[in-house]
């Protein structure tokens, strides 16, 4: 699954450490989901969707063939 | 009290208690070792697993002790420890380590059927022991191996 969470974290002016805090979780996992190694869970891309105003599906874009 | 604050006073008790039994069980091992003349089985075997709770429990404690000081360290740690992505890994690794841990008994258990049945031999004490061991050391491995590959990979 792809996500442009790194465009928008920088559109915000947020360090990795500074998105994790707000969202709860490590700046491991950030950087995994920026990197696209790792899909967040269902509440974990709510809280990012609600935290840039967003939809979910305005952030993460699923791709069938990658299943 | 908020829920960081209970969640690592939970955690400081885990640890002083691992500690505590760990330091009950290090000096009956070594009371034991000292004492009984007669050993029935190497009592470094108990005298070993005291000093892994107590180192735990050492660690336990320390982490935790600077948490429960600075609230922002307290958050840090509460989030990495509850970190889905952590915890995934940690899943993932138990796992893994469960289905070793399940195959090495079974094969012990089917070793020791044949064994009744006369067509293999009995393992003998020593072997038995160090695939016991085997047993506890192997999933270990596995586990810590799994929780380091995935970090890299995921």
């Amino acid at each position: 699954m792809k996500n442009n969470l790194e465009e928008l974290r920088n559109q915000r002016g947020l360090t990795q450490q500074e998105l994790a805090d707000q969202v709860e979780v490590s700046r491991q996992t950030i950087i995994s989901l920026e990197n696209g190694r790792y899909n967040p869970s269902i509440l974990l891309a709510f809280r990012l969707a609600h935290l840039f105003q967003m939809k979910i599906e305005d952030i993460f874009f699923y791709i069938p063939e990658d299943y | 009290m908020s829920n960081t604050k209970n969640w690592i006073d939970k955690r400081l008790k885990i640890g002083w208690i691992m500690f505590s039994i760990g330091a009950i069980i290090c000096i009956a091992g070594i009371t034991s070792e000292l004492k009984i003349t007669n050993r029935p089985f190497d009592f470094r075997i108990i005298t070993g697993l005291g000093i892994l709770l107590l180192g735990i429990g050492i660690g336990q404690i320390v982490r935790y002790r600077i948490a429960a000081k600075d609230g922002i360290v307290a958050k840090r740690i509460a989030i990495e420890e509850h970190d889905e992505r952590t915890v995934l890994i940690r899943a993932k690794a138990g796992n893994r380590a469960y289905w070793v841990s399940t195959g090495l008994v079974y094969i012990l258990l089917m070793w020791i059927s044949f064994a009744s049945n006369g067509k293999l031999v009995y393992p003998n004490e020593n072997i038995l022991w160090y695939f016991l061991a085997l047993a506890i050391v192997l999933p270990f491995g596995i586990y810590l191996i799994s929780i380091l590959r995935d970090e890299r990979s995921s």
